[in-house]
């Protein structure tokens, strides 16, 4: 099946095509379930390709290209033939993400029929849902940068799509903007790397790729441009900081889509960019580790949000920041396979927790959780799953989020212990916010009787995926990091070589630690049916991805901890003790509130541009036009001028004088004749006559 | 007699018709003074045909045709001076100056 | 030596009448003398040989044109002017261009001093009337045009106006 893998991105595109035009706009159609079969066969394709790969029955990466166009350029002065492929590329990765994908999509769409509901553009709905699936599973898939950047432009658009869905209010006209200028801000930075990428190697193929860097033909220079470039496209895309400011403000879309895209799916696309080109980072080392510190600070900076936001959808929006955070400063450190997983198992929970979400919003109507308290018992399955969810995230131990996150702090703490303590406590402020949302929403009593009573348990279609979800959250964890299947399906790259010129520490560092287990990883990429025991000889991955002993026990009581604290704050119908503290350190809740003054400085910086661009035109339209055109004009008539009376007075004089002399000449011949007298003119003629003839014939 | 003879003949006779066109008041004078110079090309021709080209005629054709030439030039000149006499009643040369201006 | 002297006289005579035609006060003097001197020059003519040509001339010009031209000034003369000058104040130029014309006459004249005639003259009138129906036809039909335009000219312009 795995040859086949192209489908899993072309079926949801076709299926985004037919809804699109094929459907009729209607409340109530059953268009979506094209949407729905398609994903669930999707699924499928991708179910089979994963067990194929996890089998290790597959020699990985398989990669399958066509065609697509060629041009003849030159290269140092050669004619050279590009061929443009386009093509997948299946590794463990790819197959990983493709489930992921498919299953969170179709657990969406089939809680969008029951959420959308009589929605006044329900199949158009479904349509962008399709449509942005298919394009994340292009970036996925894809054998080529170029497809990949395609595919993730056409998923910025999809994002722009869902997040202005109900583009008659100002809020999602204006998100929808602010979220496509955001990442394509970062998009720039992508552009760049692409172009240094292909006039350097000459091919977007990633597997040509890094060929060219592991025989070490990368200059240092551009090596670092490049991961710089790909860092920047994953800044806007994953909502690192400075560039999230999008994502919160991106809530403004119905909640389904919100948790494909900005929880789920769309947002891990720059984290698994950074992942598919690991080798260009690995080859930079400075940028992988400035990719560490600015995940760091995403991650604390989005937490420390997330602490007094009082939208549902916003402490989720902030807390997918701050765990995207984790997931790049994983992949900064080296920590390729924990940065994966985190990937996955977030995709699961997160989207649980958005789905319930959705869910208490569509019971509730409001946002607001100072509006909720006390839905535990209107809202069974919600509570549950949703408790579920927050504990995964939280870190609670055996639960899928605790896995990967201890395997992300596992390799934070071998490499940098500073920042682990601020992943420390950045996984502490989770678990206190996570669960301030689970005890605001759904414990203590109601804070708005009117809602209360009107609150209702979702239907099936929608609490159906929230259980499915659940189920996933729960297991994903154990059953991925038993026998070290996980290490098998994202083994980290090999660092065959470094840059043409070897810098500093780390890159000896990570040089020397790959380069004695280089044979055995060899030996374990070729065969991926390898044993638990090469899981151990995965440098860099330090100790399994374990944390020592004492660490693990003090992260578990940290954790502990601040759920306790949570608990104490927020178990009270009133969250007296949590205003009194609002109310002492105000100066800090605004910093918090007004998200760090982020937005504040894009609009400083974005109404500076204006007026430079201002400024630029006042210069073109008064200074450059009036000297430049209008005195060009000015010049040209006074030199016409000039010409026009040189004209008059020198050559027409000339001309006149000439046709003077001419007649003047005439008139003084006439008056040596004397007027009419034709003997005269005779005599005139035969005197000139007669000696022009005497000469000739003496002569 | 030579040829030289003859030729000095006519081209006396030249000068003098061309001294008589430049000089001749009355019109009549001065198309006499052009039959003058019609007659001396004319002994010029014969003379030629006679000493130069024995055989043949061609310089004694021609001569004809000049005559005849002359005959017309001067039927056509006659004409013309009657036409202007009765306009001008005058056939002096000094007085026919409409081309004056 | 006849020859010779016959040259000369006959010479004489049309020069002479020349200088007779343009000199003459009296019209019809000249026109006289005009007369005379293309008698003369028909008789050179005759003594170089070409004998139909005499006698066109005679015919032609003498008893043609030199009476009409006789006629022409009886018609248009007066009177008054058979004791006008008849030459024009311009005669010193015209003498000037003569004197001019007769040194280069002359020097052409000198090349052929030694020329003599070779043969005798024969009787031409049957070899002109060959060549002009022959290999002349041609000018002999243009001349014949040309005649039928001069009289044409002649009768057109000497037209009373009678349609007035």
């Amino acid at each position: 099946m795995i040859e086949y893998a192209y489908l899993v991105a072309l079926i949801p595109f076709a299926a985004s095509l037919i809804m699109l035009f094929a459907a009729k706009e209607d409340p109530h159609s059953p268009a979506p379930w094209i949407g729905i079969v398609a994903m669930a066969v999707c699924l499928g394709l991708s179910l089979s390709i994963l067990s194929a790969v996890a089998s290790g029955s597959v020699d990985l990466p398989v990669e399958k290209n066509w065609d697509w166009f060629s041009f003849a350029a030159s290269v140092d002065g050669k004619p050279f033939f590009h061929g443009m492929k386009v093509g997948t590329l299946i590794d463990g990765p790819a197959a990983l993400l493709m489930v992921v994908v498919t299953l969170v999509s179709l657990m969406v769409q089939i809680y969008s029929i029951a959420y959308m509901h009589g929605d006044k553009r329900f199949k158009r709905y479904f349509a962008f849902v399709s449509f942005f699936t298919a394009s994340m599973l292009g970036l996925v898939i894809s054998s080529n940068l170029l497809v990949a950047f395609m595919s993730w432009e056409l998923m910025g658009l999809a994002s722009y799509l869902l997040i202005g869905f109900w583009f008659e209010k100002d809020g999602p006209c204006e998100a929808q903007k602010k979220a496509f200028m955001t990442t394509k801000l970062g998009d720039s930075g992508l552009y760049l790397a692409l172009l240094f990428i292909f006039a350097k190697v000459g091919s977007f193929q990633l597997s040509q790729i890094k060929q060219f860097y592991a025989m070490g033909y990368m200059p240092a220079g551009a090596a670092v441009v490049i991961a710089i470039g790909l860092l920047f496209g994953a800044m806007g895309k994953s909502a690192q900081a400075p560039l999230f400011v999008w994502l919160p403000d991106a809530m403004e879309g119905p909640t389904p889509g919100s948790a494909l895209i900005h929880a789920a799916t769309m947002v891990a696309a720059g984290i698994f960019l950074v992942a598919r080109t690991f080798f260009v980072f690995q080859a930079a080392p400075v940028v992988m580790d400035a990719a560490a510190w600015i995940g760091c600070a995403t991650a604390f900076l989005a937490a420390s949000m997330a602490l007094v936001s009082y939208d549902i959808k916003r402490v989720l929006a902030f807390s997918t920041i701050s765990q995207l955070g984790f997931m790049m400063c994983a992949l900064g450190v080296g920590g390729y396979t924990a940065g994966l997983f985190h990937l996955t198992t977030h995709a699961f929970f997160k989207a649980l927790l958005f789905l319930a979400a959705g869910s208490v919003i569509h019971s509730v109507h409001t946002n607001d959780m100072r509006l909720m308290g006390g839905l535990s018992r209107k809202m069974p399955v919600t509570f549950v799953t949703m408790f579920l969810a927050t504990c995964a995230i939280a870190g609670v131990p055996y639960l899928s989020g605790a896995y990967s996150k201890d395997m992300i702090l596992a390799n934070v703490w071998t490499r940098n212990p500073a920042m682990f303590w601020i992943m420390l406590t950045t996984a502490c402020m989770t678990a206190f916010y996570m669960f301030r949302l689970v005890f605001l929403t759904f414990t203590g009593a109601d804070r708005d009787h009117e809602k209360h009573h009107h609150a209702h348990e979702s239907p099936f279609l929608m609490t159906g995926p929230l259980v499915l979800l659940a189920f996933l959250s729960l297991v994903s964890g154990y059953v991925l990091s038993r026998n070290g299947l996980i290490h098998a399906l994202l083994p980290k790259p090999a660092l065959s070589a470094v840059t043409a010129t070897p810098s500093t520490s780390h890159a000896e560092h990570a040089a020397a630690a790959p380069a004695a287990a280089h044979p055995e990883h060899q030996a374990a990429a070729a065969a991926p049916s390898h044993e638990i025991a090469s899981a151990s000889r995965h440098h860099g991955e330090s100790h399994d991805g374990h944390l020592p002993g004492w660490l693990h026990y003090l992260l578990m009581a940290a954790i502990a901890g601040s759920i306790l604290l949570s608990y104490m704050f927020y178990k009270g119908p009133d969250y007296a003790l949590a205003l009194a503290f609002k109310s002492n350190l105000s100066p800090l809740f605004t910093l918090l509130d007004r998200r760090w003054f982020f937005d504040d400085a894009f609009d400083a910086l974005v109404k500076f541009c204006d007026r430079v661009a201002a400024l630029a035109f006042w210069i073109d339209s008064n200074v450059v036009d009036r000297i430049f055109v209008d005195g060009w004009g000015l010049l040209m008539r006074i030199v016409s001028e000039i010409s026009n009376v040189l004209d008059a007075l020198l050559v027409d004089r000339t001309v006149d004088r000439f046709g003077g002399v001419t007649v003047g000449s005439g008139v003084l011949l006439r008056s040596l004749v004397e007027d009419g007298q034709i003997q005269e003119y005779l005599l005139y003629v035969a005197i000139a006559f007669s000696l022009a003839a005497t000469l000739i014939l003496i002569y | 007699m030579t040829l030289a003879h003859y030729m000095g003949v006519a081209a006396a006779l030249f000068l003098i018709g061309i001294f008589g066109a430049l000089t001749r008041r009355n019109i009549i004078g001065i198309l006499m003074s052009i039959e003058l110079m019609f007659n001396a090309a004319n002994i010029n021709l014969a003379a030629f045909n006679r000493f130069l080209h024995p055989v043949g005629v061609t310089g004694q054709t021609l001569a004809l045709f000049v005559i005849t030439v002359a005959a017309a030039e001067i039927v056509v000149g006659l004409a013309l001076l009657l036409a202007i006499y009765r306009g001008t009643n005058t056939v002096y040369a000094e007085d026919y100056n409409l081309l004056k201006g | 030596m006849i020859e010779q002297i016959i040259f000369y006289s006959l010479s004489l005579v049309a020069v002479g009448s020349a200088l007779g035609v343009v000199l003459h006060r009296n019209a019809v003097h000249s026109s006289l003398f005009l007369g005379l001197s293309l008698a003369a020059v028909a008789g050179l003519y005759a003594l170089l040989g070409a004998d139909f040509l005499f006698g066109a001339q005679i015919m032609v010009y003498v008893s043609g044109i030199a009476v009409l031209v006789m006629f022409v000034v009886m018609l248009l003369g007066r009177a008054s002017d058979l004791h006008l000058r008849q030459v024009n104040e311009r005669w010193p130029w015209a003498l000037l261009v003569c004197a001019v014309a007769a040194v280069g006459m002359l020097k052409i004249v000198g090349l052929f001093a030694a020329k003599t005639a070779q043969t005798s003259g024969y009787p031409a009138t049957h070899a002109i009337g060959r060549l002009m129906l022959g290999e002349w036809l041609l000018p002999f039909e243009m001349i014949s045009l040309v005649l039928l335009a001069a009289l044409f000219g002649a009768v057109f312009f000497t037209r009373a106006e009678n349609a007035q």
